[in-house]
């Protein structure tokens, strides 16, 4: 039973997604019901999944059977890379379950199973491509998970967030392609599309791996896999996007959709081309961590300058993925740098799902959706804002929360690599992000003190009231639920933050590369 | 104008980085390259489908060995991000009218005779055309093991005569042949019936889509049979959702989302 649980993942949501599909334009109702217990079976699996892996080592899954010569069939693949990975996915997606009740039907209650049949297939789209094994199969998910998530930008009611979706279809579809030619030069060149098997034919064959057509391939897969997690200074398509979309939408992109893209990006890195090729062959770690530097100054000085909390928060997005890649291309000895940008991916969606559903609450209860609309929000509801200062706590990196931990996880890698720039660009980071959050703070708190300021966030209180009619208002425990439950995950998920990276070491640590020179 | 001009250098660096790899590929039709004769260390994978796939499945064009059984996988999802981009549309565009069901009731009269010579040519023509056109459409999907052809193809042909009845006449004849509740039903019944065969694979004990342990479902003799059955049943489920959404992206995309009059 337990070795059929990388098809388990992708069948319960898609099963569940057809089931929506085939009742769900009778019944509305029928559809949170599903959708709950489908990702909750997902969550079920990734646990048990993960379990394993961790007792007895990698799954490896064969669909159809067709194990040998590797590469006829399709490879599935549960390791320590991923096993912590799927389960954040997963749980995620169950939280955003529940922030969406009634909220996706209010202004069009006849989408509302479109709605979760998308929703359903993005998370199946987001498991498959983190259990892929290989390199084809990994494109094919993508499409899925990219096409759902162009659905669900789109179903927003404001043009704007109609012409974003646009825009991200566009800057999608290149990047999908990109991922694709690089894929096709692979494949031309070592004549696999399996992962392993790719790896072990440039590991082997020194002549195919010194080629330019495997460096060209390399690139392309890189900057396909840069466009979809937004990394400087492809960013352009995310602040929109995220921001101008349905409040579970974002929920549910903004945290899991760049970092799977991360987590590609580093499966990519380690078990298809090798870290050796990687760091010592193609030698560039120097020009990603300056691009990451660059990306994480300007998605916090960009963040700055916003006077939208959703905005706000997407630019801290791009800084929080120039943390990741740089993490990733520090190429210290001891990998800290890696293991620091695997255990952000996990920290990071907890940070992003609790102050975008904290964001989602605000907009929902009070029409708050300006920084300047938030004044006197810590009477109006406290618990709400005391969720949000903990995921703004995390986001400067205050212990015992996991953000102060992958800072410094990064750190160490930083300073072990001699990449002070990077090490310098975290912490001017932080700085930028403890002005914005305490400055958000400090309106909540005591309210807005400049004249204009307060008659711009009255018009717009009398503009909110209207949006949150009493009838239309979802019950308070289902954004109340997955927010609690984000902001503990964020204080659990530091404070064994010792075992979450034990674990990953056990990745880390197997690989053949670690002790090379770099 | 800049905007051009940039998006033009941009091109243009792009498609020399990529010629520049080009020099490094095998000779076109290599019979030595990589990926047709494998490289020292990794059994080549065109070989082995080449030599083995007719003895693993009795399917004749290895095409739809590859596409159906081995990377069958794929193939799922390449049916399901089909039936995600009709979802897509339908989320995006679908507009419930309030006043569409009278209008619906009065356009039933209106017949493709209706006075107008130029399209008693075009409808008879389609009324005429239209069988032919499904009974090839059927023999394309059923003949994807022997000749180019498959669940893909066949399923867009089928959903072809759909909107070719739409054209001639308007999409309320097309709806009324094949509905907005029956489109959204058929396309997830076709990938129900992909994963079914899946499923029932891993319930009698083998991994997902390991066709040949059907054998006894299907009385076949030789799981070999059992993989070509199973292929022509996983075909047929590709086609379904293939023709619903091929016909439903058309029916939403030419009425605006209204599903009536249509062009």
């Amino acid at each position: 039973m337990v070795d059929q649980i990388p098809a388990l993942l992708v069948l319960a949501p898609l099963f569940g997604a057809l089931l929506v599909a085939l009742v769900g334009q009778r019944d509305h109702r029928v559809c949170f019901p599903i959708a709950i217990a489908s990702l909750s079976v997902t969550l079920i699996g990734a646990i048990a999944a993960a379990q394993h892996v961790f007792a007895n080592g990698p799954m490896n899954y064969f669909v159809g059977g067709w194990e040998k010569p590797l590469g006829i069939g399709i490879h599935l693949r549960i390791d320590a890379l991923n096993a912590l990975l799927l389960i954040a996915i997963a749980t995620v997606a169950v939280l955003v379950t529940f922030f969406s009740i009634r909220r996706v039907g209010e202004k069009n209650a006849e989408k509302t199973h479109y709605f979760y049949v998308l929703f359903l297939l993005l998370c199946l789209g987001l498991f498959g491509i983190t259990i892929a094994g290989d390199a084809f199969n990994l494109f094919v998910l993508i499409e899925v998970s990219s096409l759902t998530s162009y659905g669900l930008i789109a179903m927003g009611s404001s043009r704007r967030g109609t012409y974003a979706a646009f825009n991200y279809v566009l800057m999608g579809t290149v990047g999908a392609s990109f991922y694709l030619l690089g894929v096709g030069y692979l494949y031309l060149t070592t004549g696999s599309l399996n992962m392993q098997d790719i790896h072990s034919i440039l590991g082997t064959n020194p002549e195919i791996a010194s080629s330019k057509a495997v460096t060209i391939a390399f690139i392309f897969i890189l900057v396909g896999i840069w466009i979809k997690m937004a990394f400087f200074p492809l960013y352009g398509w995310l602040p929109n996007a995220y921001s101008y979309c349905p409040s579970s939408t974002a929920c549910l992109l903004a945290p899991l959709m760049t970092k799977v893209s991360v987590y590609v990006m580093i499966r990519v890195m380690v078990s298809v081309f090798g870290l050796e090729w990687v760091f010592v062959s193609l030698g560039w770690s120097h020009l990603v961590v300056w691009l990451a530097v660059i990306a994480i100054l300007s998605g916090s000085v960009l963040a700055l300058a916003q006077r939208e909390i959703k905005k706000m928060l997407c630019y801290l997005i791009v800084a929080e993925v120039g943390y990741m890649v740089g993490g990733a291309w520090l190429a210290d000895e001891g990998l800290w740098g890696m293991t620091g940008a695997l255990y952000h991916i996990l920290a990071d969606a907890a940070m992003t799902l609790c102050l975008f559903l904290a964001a989602g609450i605000f907009v929902k209860r009070h029409g708050a959706r300006e920084i300047s609309d938030l004044e006197g929000m810590f009477k109006k509801s406290p618990w709400v804002m005391a969720a949000f200062i903990v995921g703004a706590l995390a986001m400067i990196g205050v212990p015992p929360t996991c953000g102060f931990f992958s800072k410094f996880y990064l750190i160490r890698g930083g300073i072990d690599a001699g990449h002070w720039e990077y090490v310098a660009a975290l912490l001017i980071s932080s700085l930028v992000n403890a002005v914005l959050f305490f400055r958000i703070i400090e309106i909540a708190f005591f309210g807005n003190k400049p004249a204009e300021g307060h008659d711009h966030s009255h018009d717009d209180h009398e503009e909110a009231t209207e949006i949150a009619a009493p009838h239309s208002a979802p019950p308070v425990w289902s954004g109340n639920l997955p927010l609690f439950a984000s902001a503990i995950i964020i204080v659990l998920l530091g404070v064994f933050n010792g075992q979450v990276v034990a674990l990953i070491r056990t990745f880390l640590e197997d690989l053949p590369a670690v002790a090379a020179h770099f | 104008m800049l905007s051009k001009i940039f998006a033009s250098i941009a091109v243009a660096i792009t498609g020399s980085i990529l010629l520049y790899g080009v020099s490094d590929f095998p000779a076109f039709g290599d019979p030595n390259s990589p990926a047709s004769a494998g490289v020292p260390g990794s059994e080549s994978v065109s070989l082995y489908f080449i030599e083995e796939s007719y003895k693993d499945t009795k399917v004749p064009n290895l095409v739809t060995s590859v596409l159906a059984d081995y990377r069958g996988y794929d193939t799922m999802f390449e049916t399901v991000v089909i039936f995600a981009a009709g979802m897509a549309i339908f989320a995006i565009l679908r507009v419930v009218g309030n006043d569409g069901e009278e209008k619906r009731a009065t356009s039933l009269e209106d017949s493709f005779t209706n006075g107008d010579h130029s399209r008693i040519i075009v409808g008879t023509t389609v009324r005429i055309v239209v069988p032919v056109i499904q009974l090839f459409a059927l023999y394309v999907i059923a003949h994807g093991h022997h000749s180019p052809g498959g669940g893909f193809q066949g399923g867009v042909i089928l959903g072809a005569s759909f909107i070719i009845i739409a054209l001639s006449e308007n999409l309320n004849a097309a709806l009324r042949r094949l509905s907005e509740q029956n489109y959204v039903r058929l396309a997830a019944i076709g990938i129900l019936i992909y994963a079914a065969f899946g499923v029932m694979a891993q319930i009698l004990g083998k991994n997902f889509l390991d066709y040949g342990v059907l054998e006894p479902l299907l009385f076949t003799d030789g799981p070999e049979m059992a993989r070509s059955h199973s292929m022509l049943g996983v075909e047929v489920g590709v086609a379904f959702t293939v023709t619903a959404i091929m016909f439903a992206i058309y029916a939403n995309l030419s009425s605006r989302g209204q599903l009536e009059k249509g062009l």
